[in-house]
């Protein structure tokens, strides 16, 4: 009886709880940890801040010691170890009334622009653009399916803006976005100087900025509290890339190829870095016009140095035409690349010499997930094309950003707030995605090697990394 | 007599109760405090309470809003505001300068370039009619005939008289990044703070540039507190005696042309190291705008400061005097800042006008002095007082 007794109270109190939850968020369906803070954000109100723990990290980027800049002396200051707070006005903004949508907006290269009627060249970014933009729009209907902003029964809607990045017309495309689309977050772009000055504009005018495509380390490295990246950065595919290529393989002698852009002149810095941390500095790094046939200025360079490897940082078709080129100049040293060197079209211009090839990774796509088979089911059913790496991780964005609007309101700085202090990992269909304290994607990260004709993934402990370099190599 | 005597034993007795009574009055030198704040909101006639720009002159205060632009006049304490729907060519105002020369007034407008309001007309510049660089400005400022105008994607200058513009990108100046995010001059040079390119010195006469960026190159470390400044992304610019002013959102810093020096909130009156913009009064006094209120760097010399924050409890201000991060005086004020997030300082003679996200706020500096001066201190009974500084 007595069990009885506690089961009936065990299952009423249950009961309690899911309706204490689905009143506070208007019968759509949250965890008690949302509703929780979502009671504290909504307290702070016009002049106070939400009265929640702010995240703390032991170390920037899960940086390991050996890697750390000046690593021999303390620094005066450490920065990004501890969550920014948005301490504005904003959380007092009552929700407007007359909505007939909820708008969310896009910025990414999708078309080309007026240069190109004018003798200048499309953005080699669009392909990626126009898949990220598939992404974003699987993610908005699925979400309207299901009932759209669910407090108003009112569908989203994708305001779309290309990024033409042509004098700093994204902050053009993000005012428009904030002051007459009236979005209430924003999810772009790919290139990493648009990136910023979008960011820059989103912090002036409040509204949360999602970021999927840009994989520059220095985007989240501004303080900004209105950003976030689902995706994982050059930090850390390089940090995986760089033990693989030092402590696994025992490297020493390597050079740098690389895309005369700021992808291509950003992305290599970590790379550069952690090999003078390790004892070996990249010996030669040669930048090149993108879209090059022939690169055999850069190539007889590096051929000199007498390299153990070469590594490059640009777009798939560059580097596979360096990969052809070297092959045929005799240089058969192993070839590492940067995440967009993994495509299929880098497999179709470098033929059989893609063999061995090894990038990094931003996650692992051959996952048995369930969410991702059902994403990549739904994707091509919708767009009869493959799902690959910007239209996973927009559709990730996106849903994340669905998810704080449905759970916060519309008001911009509590969609902010919401995720933000949200603790658990967001389950995407490119995994588990954890914020770090600048609310960058910390999660895991793969090298992808081509073997036997197909792209196998390796996480960092299938990889059997050791902790240390071999001992000759590592610095005193 | 008798009556004497007693008058005279009255003023004894006054007197040494006042002598008693000042034993007990610790006095110290410290800094001016300013505790008459008078707030202005949409209530009192401001288009919009988020305040990006504020310019004092003469007997008028231009105010920059992300609804409209507004002048009070101070004389009758009357607001005008305009907005499109009165010519003014885009509803958010960052910034605003006054050609001394002319009575001009030049508006920056976030998103929709440049302006200039004169004999009660608006002329509108932007990047299809002019040598704008980019409509998403965040500073101007006037420099002898010449308008400079600090956008995100570089700086544009603007001559008045010629009407000949002039950019200035990576293609030709030492911008590492072109996000140009405030601008300040002073008689032979011009400073620009920009975003990822710390700050850039102009030379008017030589039109040379010379780049002052964190010795150590890193971003997520300052290696050395006083070796330039803390870090590239640089917020805010102001020059003034010879010395520069400098606002990261990452602590500031103070450079009088030989020596730098860094300033966090974990060791001076700063209430945070976010900093949205800074004010210098003098080489040795200093005001920055935080996200958690305004840090004074009031006495250079002595590393004295005075910080304002706004309760959020009883929306009371704060005063805290600190010197070398010790607490000297902490007391609260029936008004303060009107919030916390600081955007914009303005000096008006002694007075300071502040622009927060929610409102504007004139502080009277009635009976202000410069530096450090022999005065009460004033102490709290003890336990009366919780300092505030949650931004440290």
């Amino acid at each position: 009886m007595k069990r009885y007794i506690i089961l009936f109270l065990a299952i009423a109190l249950t009961n309690f709880s899911c309706e204490v939850a689905q009143k506070k968020t208007k019968g759509i369906k949250v965890d008690s940890e949302a509703v929780e803070l979502m009671e504290k954000i909504d307290a702070a109100g016009a002049y106070d801040v939400p009265d929640i723990e702010l995240r703390t990290d032991e170390k920037y980027a899960s940086m390991a010691k050996d890697v750390e800049p000046y690593r021999h002396v303390k620094p005066y200051k450490k920065y990004f170890l501890r969550q920014i707070e948005y301490t504005g006005s904003g959380r007092g903004i009552p929700e407007p009334e007359n909505l007939d949508t909820v708008k969310i907006g896009f910025i990414g290269p999708i078309e080309p622009t007026v240069s190109v009627a004018t003798g200048g060249s499309a953005s080699h970014e669009i392909k990626m653009g126009v898949k990220m933009l598939q992404g974003c729009k699987l993610a908005i209907e699925h979400a309207n399916a299901k009932g759209g902003y669910l407090k108003r029964n009112i569908p989203f809607e994708l305001a779309i803006h290309n990024d033409n990045g042509l004098w700093g017309a994204s902050g053009n495309e993000i005012i428009d976005m904030v002051y007459k689309d009236n979005c209430w977050a924003i999810l772009g772009t790919i290139d990493g100087a648009n990136s910023h000055i979008a960011i820059r504009v989103a912090l002036k005018a409040e509204i949360t900025m999602m970021n999927s495509g840009n994989t520059d380390p220095t985007f989240v490295e501004t303080n900004i509290p209105w950003v976030f990246r689902c995706m994982s950065d050059d930090r850390q595919q390089t940090y995986l890339l760089a033990d693989y290529m030092y402590k696994k393989l025992g490297l020493k002698r390597v050079g740098v190829i690389r895309s005369s852009s700021r992808y291509g002149r950003f992305g290599v810095r970590e790379i550069l870095d952690i090999s003078r941390r390790f004892g070996s500095p990249v010996l030669i790094e040669m930048a090149y016009d993108m879209g090059l046939d022939d690169f055999s200025l850069h190539l007889d360079r590096l051929k000199r140095e007498n390299l153990d490897a070469v590594v490059h940082w640009g777009n798939a078709d560059d580097g596979a035409r360096i990969l052809n080129q070297m092959r045929e100049m005799g240089m058969n040293q192993p070839f590492f690349a940067c995440d967009r060197g993994l495509s299929d079209e880098f497999v179709k211009i470098a033929g059989k010499n893609a063999e061995g090839v090894v990038c990094a990774y931003p996650w692992n796509p051959t996952s048995e997930s369930k969410r991702l088979k059902e994403f990549r089911k739904a994707f091509k059913e919708r767009f009869n094309e493959e799902a690959e790496t910007f239209a996973a991780h927009a559709y990730d964005g996106m849903n994340m950003l669905i998810w704080a609007t449905q759970t916060a309101g519309l008001n911009k700085a509590k969609i902010r707030d919401i995720m933000a202090f949200r603790t658990k990992p967001w389950e995407g269909v490119t995994g588990d995605i954890i914020l770090s304290a600048v609310m960058d994607d910390i999660g895991e990260v793969y090298l992808a090697k081509r073997e036997k004709g197909k792209w196998n993934y390796y996480s960092r402990q299938e990889l059997n990394i050791p902790d240390e370099l071999p001992s000759e190599t590592s610095e005193k | 007599m008798k009556r004497n005597i007693i008058v005279i034993t009255f003023l004894l007795i006054v007197l040494v109760a006042q002598g008693a009574f000042a034993a007990d009055k610790k006095m110290a030198k410290l800094p001016f405090v300013y505790t008459d704040w008078k707030h202005y909101t949409v209530k009192d006639g401001l288009p919009n309470d988020h305040i990006f720009a504020v310019k004092a002159y003469g007997d008028k205060i231009w105010i920059g809003t992300e609804g409209g632009l507004a002048c009070l006049d101070k004389k009758t304490g009357k607001i005008q505001t305009w907005t499109e729907a009165d010519g003014l060519p885009w509803r958010v105002v960052s910034s605003i300068d006054i050609n001394p020369k002319t009575g001009e007034i030049w508006l920056g407008l976030f998103g929709g370039g440049l302006a200039r309001f004169s004999g009660g007309r608006f002329d509108h510049f932007h990047q299809m009619n002019s040598g704008l660089v980019n409509d998403v400005v965040y500073g101007v400022a006037i420099e002898n005939d010449n308008v400079w105008v600090a956008t995100t994607a570089g700086a544009s200058r603007y001559n008045t008289i010629t009407g000949e513009w002039s950019i200035y990108t990576e293609k030709n100046s030492p911008m590492e990044e072109i996000w140009n995010y405030s601008v300040t001059v002073s008689k032979e040079k011009v400073y620009l703070g920009v975003w990822g390119s710390g700050v850039l010195e102009f030379d008017i006469a030589t039109e040379k540039w010379k780049d002052y960026l964190d010795p150590d190159g890193e971003m997520e470390i300052d290696l050395y507190r006083d070796d330039g400044i803390v870090h590239v992304i640089t917020t805010g610019v102001s020059y003034v005696e010879d010395v520069l002013w400098i606002t990261t959102y990452f602590g500031m810093s103070r450079y009088d042309g030989r020596h730098w020096r860094g300033l966090y909130a974990d060791e001076t009156g700063l209430p945070s190291d976010f900093g949205n913009a800074v004010k210098g009064r003098s080489k040795n006094e200093a005001w920055f705008g935080t996200d958690w209120g305004v840090g004074v760097c009031a006495d250079f010399a002595t590393d004295t400061w005075v910080t304002y924050t706004m309760l959020p409890e009883t929306h009371k201000g704060q005063v805290i005097v600190s010197r070398n991060n010790k607490i000297l005086e902490v007391f609260d004020t029936p008004k303060g800042i009107p919030h916390n997030n600081v955007l914009w300082v303005e000096f008006d003679d002694k007075d300071v006008w502040i622009g927060t996200s929610k409102g504007l706020v004139l502080a009277k500096g009635t009976g202000y002095y410069e530096g450090l001066k022999l005065r009460e201190v004033h102490e709290p009974k003890k336990g009366e007082i919780k300092t505030y500084a949650p931004g440290k």
